[in-house]
């Protein structure tokens, strides 16, 4: 299985290389009302209106400054009603990777503190811990719906 | 299919307990589900339930309870017995086949009613019979190759009885063109079903062999009729047959367009109209850049205006192909006032004009209900019944007009009738009866007509199945100004009725205001905008320090700053040195505050996506000309989150 990884706070992420559709740097986004923070609003990908999420929010780490390495990927997430385009916003792009099943392992659980509930499995390679996210559940419509109830 | 059967049980279940299973409100339940599983391709449900129906009327009080129980569970089991355990039918072998014989036999059918009515005008002419037996011939070939049997079979008994006809071995009758009709509502029906059972992975069976059965018997029954109706005219001379036939030419041409046309995925052309956005925007940026603005090179700027000049084109042409001549919609009307005519006994006839005015698809599929609610009404309740005619002088044929132009950017749709016209006095009456109006009101003439707009009207007398069954005007007008469109009346007693449809030509663009917050910029509807104004000190109020109101020209309208709503940031604190945008919706207006106008701009509305759909103060998004996405806000949802918050 071959996992685009990319560094957020000094952690390393992967996601699915075929749920990736392209990477862009960061453009104009447009902010939009009654969300909560971690979703930073929407971009125009030819022609269409997409909604962009920041990683470093939703994993609840602190904030920083784009740059010009923070990327846009943008990623073919399960939406509720089929497929739904979205980009996610992260320090930098590092490269593409394979992980074999057996470098795999279940995420253990956190407790309280860490939601594991879109991690995949903690991919080791070469002595290192990528984080392999399941991108069809970091944003779900219900998932901010349920946001959105608890914020107010 | 099975599911909504199934509440329907369930519904009837709840009613026969509560209300007792002979009550009215029980059979009138049981007389709905049949019809529904009737209208889902379940005969069989549909005749067990109107076994249960006799049995329960003519059972004593005592076995009633008892009997709709066992009939309950029975039809429980048959629903629930034939929605899961149905063997795999054709049908889920190739979705991308049968999807396009649903869409090619509908285009079919939609066809043979065209050609019965022509035929209908004019019993001579053969062309008509050659097309319907066409139609019904390839619908026949695909249902056989697709293993829709019954389908297969019901269209080539139709097809024979039509090659008959065209041999002129059964003269052209009514009763043939009625049969006809009936098998292509039949098969309609099938196809729904076929369709149906695509969407849901445990759907109703194809048209069983049962209801085959039954067309068959009704088959049988009929087979005689053509030659008692040809009987009948060989003794009246055909009086309609010597009338030539103008809209024959039309047909031909008609005709000839469905060759040429081409199926397109509705997907790729919203890919496509993004994409020719896109272009558009980057054609802008391209010939407005200061750089090469500024170069002088006159060939280079005769390039870039060339193209301008073929983007603006492109442009234009991607908006054209999701437009359709309505005349398509008119002609389902053909067959609807050609029957309720038969039904009320009343000589009606339909006069369309404009049929080649073009307007969006998603458009005409909205209004394709509300415009036939209107037209029953003008049969039902405008157009009077022969005697009544002649009694006031008229001709004994009423007629109804549907039309259609172009009016700036609109599309205009008139539905008229020369029957009763409004009775101004019959509706005043009404009104302050059910208290709609307090009773000393004085309104004017046009105020009293769109009193039929209000929810809870109906002048109808007596209550006809065909209108006045619950839907009444006011829904008609909801679904009118749901499409950004607007409806007007014109009336005079003994003289008929007109109705007046403003509706936008397409649903994808908008007129919108372009407003700066802070840095934000907004799209607000125009359609919703009254007027904008910049406040003064003296309009303004506050209620008890924290609800702010003004007063315009008169009116006290309650204040919505737009960048504490959306908690941004704004360039202004004193609203003197903003902008009322004074917007009304839903019959309710109040002062939207902004920084500042920015413009105004046609927009295409682009759809935001499940993730905001939660977001009740915005509607869309638009690409704006620099080519960053604008919000399009919901002027109601807006308001009614501010009066909630």
């Amino acid at each position: 299985m071959k996992y685009l990884v990319f560094q957020l706070a000094g952690e390393e992420f992967g996601i699915q290389v075929q749920k990736v559709r392209e990477i862009m740097g960061v453009q104009d986004i447009t902010q939009v009302p009654q969300t909560p923070p971690y979703v930073k609003g929407v971009i125009n990908l030819r022609g269409k209106v997409i909604p962009v999420v920041d990683l470093r929010l939703k994993f609840t780490m602190p904030s920083v400054e784009y740059t010009q390495r923070t990327c846009i990927i943008v990623v073919e997430a399960a939406g509720e009603r089929g497929p739904m385009l979205m980009g996610v916003v992260v320090d930098a792009v590092a490269e593409v990777l394979s992980v074999s099943p057996g470098e795999v392992e279940e995420a253990p659980s956190f407790g309280h503190d860490v939601d594991t509930s879109y991690i995949l499995g903690l991919g080791k390679v070469k002595g290192q811990v990528k984080i392999l996210l399941d991108i069809d559940r970091v944003m779900t419509a219900r998932e901010l719906k349920h946001l959105e109830l608890a914020a107010g | 299919m099975v599911e909504q059967l199934l509440a329907r049980l369930d519904e009837l279940g709840a009613k026969a307990v509560l209300t007792g299973a002979g009550a009215p409100e029980t059979l009138r339940v049981l007389s709905k589900l049949e019809e529904e599983a009737r209208n889902a391709g379940r005969d069989d449900a549909a005749r067990s339930v109107e076994d249960l129906a006799r049995a329960v009327i003519s059972a004593s009080d005592a076995e009633k309870d008892r009997l709709m129980k066992a009939g309950l569970e029975n039809l429980r089991r048959l629903l629930e017995s034939s929605g899961k355990a149905a063997a795999p039918s054709p049908i889920a072998q190739d979705p991308e086949l049968i999807r396009d014989f649903v869409n090619e036999a509908d285009e079919h059918l939609a066809e043979v009613e065209a050609q019965v009515l022509a035929l209908e005008r004019d019993p001579s002419s053969i062309d008509p019979l050659h097309a319907a037996f066409r139609s019904f011939h390839t619908i026949k070939g695909l249902a056989g190759f697709l293993d829709l049997q019954s389908i297969r079979e019901v269209s080539h008994e139709v097809e024979t009885l039509l090659d008959r006809a065209r041999k002129r071995d059964l003269a052209v009758t009514s009763g043939l063109n009625d049969g006809v009709l009936e098998r292509a509502d039949y098969l309609k029906r099938a196809i729904r079903a076929v369709e149906s059972s695509l969407q849901g992975a445990a759907g109703p069976d194809p048209p069983s062999v049962k209801i085959l059965a039954r067309v068959r018997a009704a088959l049988a029954q009929r087979e005689p009729t053509p030659v008692v109706a040809a009987e009948r005219e060989s003794r009246a001379p055909d009086q309609e047959a010597a009338a030539p036939d103008p809209s024959k030419d039309q047909e031909a041409r008609s005709d000839k367009q469905a060759g040429s046309t081409l199926r397109v995925d509705a997907s790729r052309l919203d890919y496509m109209m993004d994409m020719v956005g896109e272009l558009v925007i980057a054609q802008s940026l391209v010939s407005h850049d200061p750089q090469l603005r500024s170069l002088e090179n006159g060939s280079l700027h005769r390039r870039l205006n060339q193209l301008g000049r073929i983007t603006g084109e492109v442009q234009r042409m991607a908006m054209g192909l999701r437009m359709m001549p309505v005349g398509h919609l008119f002609s389902r009307m053909r067959r609807l006032v050609r029957d309720l005519a038969r039904k009320n006994g009343k000589q009606v006839r339909l006069e369309t004009q404009g049929e080649e005015t073009e307007l969006d698809k998603t458009i005409i599929e909205a209004i394709a209900d509300p415009l036939m609610h209107m037209v029953r009404n003008s049969l039902d309740h405008g157009v009077e019944p022969t005697q009544e005619r002649l009694a006031k002088g008229k001709p004994a044929e009423g007629c109804v007009v549907l039309a259609a132009s172009h009016q700036t950017g609109h599309i205009i749709l008139r539905v008229s009738d020369d029957g009763r016209g409004l009775n101004t006095e019959g509706i005043l009456k009404k009104a302050r009866e059910r208290a709609l109006i307090a009773p000393n009101q004085s309104l004017s003439e046009n105020e009293i007509f769109h009193l039929i707009f209000l929810p809870g009207f109906s002048t109808a007398e007596k209550i006809t199945d065909v209108s006045g069954r619950g839907v009444g005007m006011d829904v008609v007008r909801r679904q009118i100004e749901g499409l950004r469109g607007r409806i007007d009346i014109e009336s005079t007693l003994n003289q008929g009725t007109t109705f007046h449809l403003r509706l936008p030509l397409t649903l994808a663009i908008i007129d919108g205001l372009i407003v700066g917050v802070g840095q934000e910029r907004y799209i607000l509807p125009l359609s919703s905008v009254r007027e904008m104004l910049r406040p003064t000190p003296q309009m303004l109020f506050t209620i008890e320090q924290k609800a702010e109101m003004a007063m315009i020209r008169g009116a006290l309208l309650p204040v919505v700053r737009l960048n504490r709503r959306f908690e941004i940031p704004s360039a202004v604190d004193n609203p003197c040195e903003g902008l009322f945008v004074v917007a009304e919706c839903e019959g309710r207006r109040f002062c939207l505050l902004v920084d500042q106008l920015l413009g105004k701009q046609e927009v295409v509305i682009k759809s935001m996506g499940e993730a905001f759909r939660n977001v009740a103060e915005i509607s869309g998004g638009a690409i704006l000309g620099d080519g960053r996405v604008g919000l399009i806000l919901d002027l109601n949802g807006v308001f009614r989150e501010a009066v909630h918050a």
